[in-house]
């Protein structure tokens, strides 16, 4: 794949590895971007772009690979040096200090300074000018930036980069906290800058916008680049057949016997609503279900399962469990009533990391591990070693701390708390985020063994190979809202990201 | 002070509290009490033709939070001599420990042009260009206790004699010893807070009265002149002094503690002297059936002179057996030691502690 | 239900995980070589006032007054301590102390008695506490500022009751009894014993006590385990103003009096006591043992100073110089450790 540099390429980049403990983030990319184009970045969840980025603002060292910059080999040693040569990022979560001004952010580490004191009206002047050329004079730049709406942090974001006088702009989905009409104005400022000759990296899951302002696009998958500098009106078909097709199927135990019990309903969802978040949202769970939810990130889901566990409080619907409906937004209810959730932010929402083994595993269920408000150790512990060789979770030492465990033996702790409470539904969110390869095929031989033993499971995953692999049942949700329902025998891995990803219209 | 309708307001508002506190009715009935009922006030009658009520005065008066005996009795004391003339009219600001808020106090009242102000600084220096300002824009400042830096701050001084407190508690001391015959004794002195200069003089006082008499003093503790931290001080130091003859507690605010420590360790063989002269230490003194024998006035009757030599400066009078015309500059009020023989005679200037 | 073959199996190119049994079980945190640590320091302090005092210092009488001097504020740290654990902080336990000993001497609670005295002190001293945690918990107050309020207010309202007065206790009974012994022992010592006692096995050995370590160290995990997270603050800073009242009633006791000033910067003393005994001040780790022995180190300290007729300011140098080495000794055990 890797021919000789396009001459005329403002920087290509060449068989760039990248590798962190466990995981192969980037494994062989190859990306050529020309001057004056918009280059547009495609892959799924984890496929390396956030890494690639990162990559080229100067935050991660490849550990291979050569990086060409207008003709030159180049290394990205830093942030700053990224910068320096014309290379500048604007984060999907913006990097900016609310506190200050405008101006401040926007020349924030590079202010105009003599003999140590900032010129400040020199600076404001530098801003309004900048402003202006991106369509906004009327910020001023003198407002606190925490102030803005995120529209107008964007354009401080994007001012900030034309104050370095980049040449290479790399946006990560900029579109994603903006309105219609200031999208459309950033495909406005995007075009201007193209014609002056600057190149953009673009970063969208939305293919409309692609094909709006995109000139070329790069395909990645799994670390790799599958397909580089095709033309921006490929067909959708191609486009997503290129991002699926995982090559690591083979970690997905087959399921042989379905263990749904379609005469015991577990858990229903009627009309469930969370003003900004999601709307409407109903669907059933079956003894021995798993159900898994697909969506990008920002669809809802995480929202959805903390909804249903009490964690935050619908605006709107019910959530029955076993028939009874459950008081809204109260946790306790819905452990009292069997639920349990094993949360998308593992060491921040999980666990209590200084604590050990039993005590994550017992946090949950105190009252039956006590007599009278006092604990009684001794069955705390035997329960938990008990729990812990049933997960297969090892050393089974309840008496570890539970920082030292790996992380896929730190989610394995978190499902043994609502195994010792025997709950009825279980709401996995990520379960195998950050979780190598070899514990994930665990983590799946486990979920299946639950829903064995009649626990319904409700499983939401940005892979969208793995709720394939492992639900029953599929839900796709886009904005908040619930696409469609199948069986995951009638989906195919195209299909689900064909539905995640198209029709991206902006919701107003 | 008698308790003004807006404190019973309060209280009620604080048994209110209480309701909530969850306590119910039982706490409530806690706060059914207002403080001890005033006590005898030091009110000084004008004399001969001062007696006679002049043209109208008003005063300025501003003062440290009244947070100790001491302190309060200073405030109440003011207050009372002021209601007891017609025609003098007390402004009063709220008692601060704030340096800046008290010179902001004082700011306001030379504004507001009162005739005379009398001035308690919480600390004499930071004040002292405050009381200039105000001699300057020819308002006579009276000076109470704690010393201004220059004397072109003040028109005239009011204090009490906190070398002299040292001096009368340690010449009592050194008679009851020889009285006793005792050759060689351990003297023991509870301080107040070390770093006041109040509380340097009155040990430099007692040191060198001490002295004088061939005696030294001993173990030596500094409390901050509150009860718990004059019992826990008081504490340490019996434990390190199996035996005392004397001591010395500085004040009769942290003495209930003394007291208490004392109590505590079943320590009986020692004489013991106050400082500054709380009601309670006087009762203690007269019963005569604990180790505290004396005390040494440090009184807070001084805030009552202070405000009638204030009056008698906003009417150009002088002070009525002097000869001079004018108000003196400076008056020392004397440290009287009072005993069992006299303290009957003195039980008026005790204030609460 | 057992799983057929590890999981690393099946995988080409993944780096292996180091064997879990070679990870130290405890990593970075030692608590019985930290406790050790710490008394030793306290030993070493004892030694020193031994030879500055050969007849006095380790008498039976020094130490009882060591540890009635202790009683006060140790009960106070035992309350702060869960505090800090629950990963918050009081700032108000002086001014509680403050006001609860000022409202059970007022001459109306008096009148009631001794055991009213009591009662009441207890009442106020919950009372705060309770307001502290509703304010924090409900009101979503940071602790710093609800306790600063209360620590404000609180010495406000017991200088509003006292008249700023000395309040002398009249109720011969109630220094009898508190100013009494019991089997020899001062009954002030016994109460320090029994709180910490009582306070070592709820934080150790009862669900509360583990609620309380959850909601210090993930607050968030506790919620979503179905921890009651607001309830259980709001009831941690109950029994912090329920110690404060335990320690209003000594201080009335050991003064004979109650008044505004009492429990003058007790929360400083039992912040530094709790911090010593390696408490760590973002919740979530903390043991008692290391609380008492913080404040015996401080009691010691003071004892010494005294002792030998060294002035206060040293005394205060000292105790700054005490906080940081202590808590530096515990770091050096604990290098590894990942904040």
């Amino acid at each position: 794949m890797s021919e000789s540099p396009n001459p005329e390429s403002l920087l290509t980049m060449t068989g760039i590895v990248k590798a962190f403990p466990g995981v192969r983030a980037l494994d062989g990319v190859d990306l050529d971007v020309l001057p004056g184009e918009v280059h547009c970045l495609l892959g799924q969840n984890g496929a390396g772009k956030s890494t690639l980025i990162k990559v080229l603002s100067g935050a991660h060292q490849p550990d291979d690979g050569v990086i060409t910059w207008r003709g030159e080999p180049a290394t990205l040693g830093s942030p700053v040096a990224a910068l320096r040569l014309g290379i500048a990022t604007m984060y999907q979560e913006l990097d900016l200090v609310p506190g200050l001004s405008v101006a401040e952010n926007i020349f924030l580490g590079n202010e105009p300074a003599s003999f140590g004191f900032t010129k400040r009206l020199a600076m404001r002047g530098a801003a309004r000018d900048l402003l202006r050329r991106l369509g906004h004079p009327e910020i001023p730049p003198g407002r606190e930036v925490g102030l803005l709406s995120s529209a107008g942090q964007q354009l401080v974001s994007m001012a900030r980069a034309l104050a370095h006088d980049a040449r290479l702009i790399v946006m990560d989905e900029p579109t994603a906290a903006l309105a219609a009409d200031e999208v459309d104005n950033l495909f406005r400022i995007v075009a201007e800058l193209t014609a002056e000759g600057v190149a953009v990296v673009y970063i969208s899951h939305r293919l409309d916008e692609i094909r709006r302002i995109g000139h070329r696009v790069t395909v990645l998958k799994d670390g790799r680049t599958v397909a580089a500098g095709l033309p921006a009106n490929t067909p959708t078909s191609e486009l997503v057949n290129l991002m699926s097709g995982r090559m690591v199927e083979t970690v997905f135990p087959r399921r042989d016997v379905s263990t749904v019990d379609e005469s015991r309903e577990v858990l229903r969802v009627e009309g469930l609503t969370r003003e900004g978040e999601f709307a409407d949202i109903g669907f059933t769970l079956h003894a021995g279900e798993i159900v898994g939810i697909a969506g990008l990130v920002g669809a809802g889901r995480s929202e959805l399962l903390e909804t249903v566990f009490g964690a935050r409080k619908a605006d709107a619907g019910t959530v029955m469990v076993n028939g009874k409906p459950l008081r809204p937004g109260s946790v306790p209810a819905a452990v009292a009533a069997g639920i349990g959730l094993a949360p998308e932010e593992r060491k921040s929402q999980g666990l209590l990391l200084d604590q050990s083994v039993a005590d994550n595993v017992t946090l949950a269920s105190l009252p039956a591990f006590s007599r009278a408000g006092f604990t009684e150790r001794g069955k705390e512990l035997r329960t938990a070693r008990a729990t812990l060789e049933r997960l297969d979770l090892r050393p089974a030492d309840p008496r570890r701390i539970a920082r030292t465990l790996s992380g896929g033996n730190q989610q394995k702790a978190v499902v043994a708390r609502w195994l010792v409470r025997d709950c009825s539904v279980l709401l996995l969110d990520e379960p195998t985020r950050g979780v190598d390869v070899g514990a994930r095929a665990e983590l799946y031989r486990l979920i299946h063994q639950l829903a064995a033993a009649g626990v319904a499971v409700l499983l939401v995953s940005s892979e969208v190979p793995e709720v394939l692999g492992l639900a029953d049942r599929v839900l796709v949700m886009r904005e908040g809202r619930l696409l469609t329902e199948a069986p995951a025998a009638e989906l195919t891995e195209a299909a689900v990201l064909d539905l995640v990803m198209e029709g991206s219209e902006v919701m107003t | 002070m008698s308790i003004d309708p807006s404190r019973r307001k309060f209280l009620l508002g604080a048994s209110a509290l209480g309701m909530s506190l969850g306590a119910g009715a039982l706490v409530a009935g806690c706060t059914s009490n207002t403080p001890a009922a005033a006590g005898p006030q030091q009110v000084a009658g004008g004399s001969g033709a001062n007696a006679q009520p002049g043209k109208p005065v008003t005063i300025g008066f501003s003062a440290p939070a009244a947070d100790h005996g001491w302190m309060a009795a200073m405030t109440k004391n003011a207050k009372a001599q002021a209601a007891a003339f017609k025609e003098v009219t007390l402004d009063a600001t709220e008692g601060t420990n704030d340096v800046n808020q008290q010179i902001a106090q004082v700011e306001t009242l030379i504004n507001k042009k009162v005739g005379v102000l009398v001035i308690l600084p919480f600390d004499g220096k930071a004040l002292t260009a405050a009381g200039q300002q105000a001699m300057d824009a020819g308002i006579p400042v009276i000076n109470l206790d704690r010393v201004f830096d220059t004397p072109l701050a003040y028109r005239t001084w009011i204090g009490g004699d906190n070398y002299r407190m040292g001096v009368n508690a340690g010449d009592y001391i050194a008679k009851q010893m020889k009285a006793k015959n005792v050759s060689n004794p351990i003297i023991g002195e509870v301080a107040g807070i070390d770093s006041l200069p109040l509380t340097q003089e009155r040990s430099k006082g007692f040191k060198d009265a001490l002295a004088r008499n061939g005696f030294k003093v001993g173990p030596r503790v500094s409390a901050e002149f509150t009860a718990e931290s004059g019992e826990r001080q008081t504490a340490n130091l019996l434990q390190g002094a199996s035996k005392l003859d004397a001591l010395w507690n500085h004040d009769d605010d942290q003495g209930i503690g003394v007291m208490a420590a004392i109590d505590s360790a079943s320590r009986k063989e020692f004489v013991m002297v106050g400082g500054a002269g709380s009601r309670d230490m006087m009762n203690r003194i007269k019963a005569d059936n604990t180790v505290i024998k004396a005390t040494v006035l440090y009184s807070p009757s001084m805030a009552s002179t202070a405000i009638a030599v204030a009056r008698l400066l906003g009417q150009g009078k002088g002070v009525g057996d002097f000869a001079e015309h004018e108000v003196p500059a400076s008056i020392t009020t004397y440290s009287a030691v009072v005993t069992k023989d006299n303290v009957d005679s003195y039980l008026d200037v005790g204030f609460d502690s | 239900m057992t799983a057929s073959s590890p999981g690393t199996a099946e995988t080409v190119d993944q780096p292996v995980q180091p064997p879990p049994a070679n990870v130290p079980k405890v990593r970075g945190f030692r608590p019985d070589l930290r406790l050790s640590i710490l008394f030793g320091v306290l030993v070493v302090l004892c030694v020193i006032g031994y030879v500055t005092g050969p007849d006095t210092f380790l008498s039976e009488s020094n130490i009882s007054t060591m540890l009635r001097l202790a009683a006060a504020i140790g009960v106070v740290s035992v309350g702060m301590t869960f505090v800090i654990i629950s990963g918050g902080i009081d700032l108000s336990v002086g001014s509680m102390v403050a006001l609860a000993s000022v409202w059970m001497t007022t001459l109306a609670t008096q009148s009631y008695g001794p055991f009213v005295m009591v009662v009441c002190a207890l009442a106020v001293g919950l009372g705060a506490g309770l307001i502290n945690g509703l304010l924090i918990a409900y009101g979503k107050l940071v602790p710093f500022i609800a306790t600063l309020a209360m620590y404000a207010s609180a010495r406000g309202l017991a200088e509003r009751l006292s008249g700023r007065r000395t309040q002398v206790v009249n109720q011969q009974g109630y220094l009898d009894f508190f100013r009494g012994a019991f089997l020899g022992i001062p009954v002030l010592i016994w109460m320090l014993a029994v709180v910490y006692v009582v306070g070592w096995v709820v934080l150790n050995r009862t669900t509360f006590g583990r609620r309380t370590f959850a909601v210090g160290g993930n607050a968030e995990a506790a919620r979503l385990a179905g921890i009651n997270v607001k309830r259980h603050t709001a009831m941690v800073y109950a029994v912090a103003g329920l110690c404060c009242g335990i320690a209003a009633l000594m201080v009335v006791a050991r003064t004979t009096s109650g008044a505004s000033t009492n429990g003058l910067y007790y929360e400083l003393d039992a912040i530094a006591a709790v911090v010593i005994g390696g408490t760590l001040l973002t919740g979530g780790r903390g043991t008692l043992i290391g609380t008492l022995i913080g404040v015996l180190i401080f009691t010691v300290v003071n004892s010494i100073f005294t002792q030998n007729n060294l002035e206060t300011d040293v005394q205060n140098i000292a105790k700054g110089v005490i906080i940081v080495a202590a808590v530096l000794l515990q770091y050096g055990t604990n290098r590894t450790r990942k904040t």
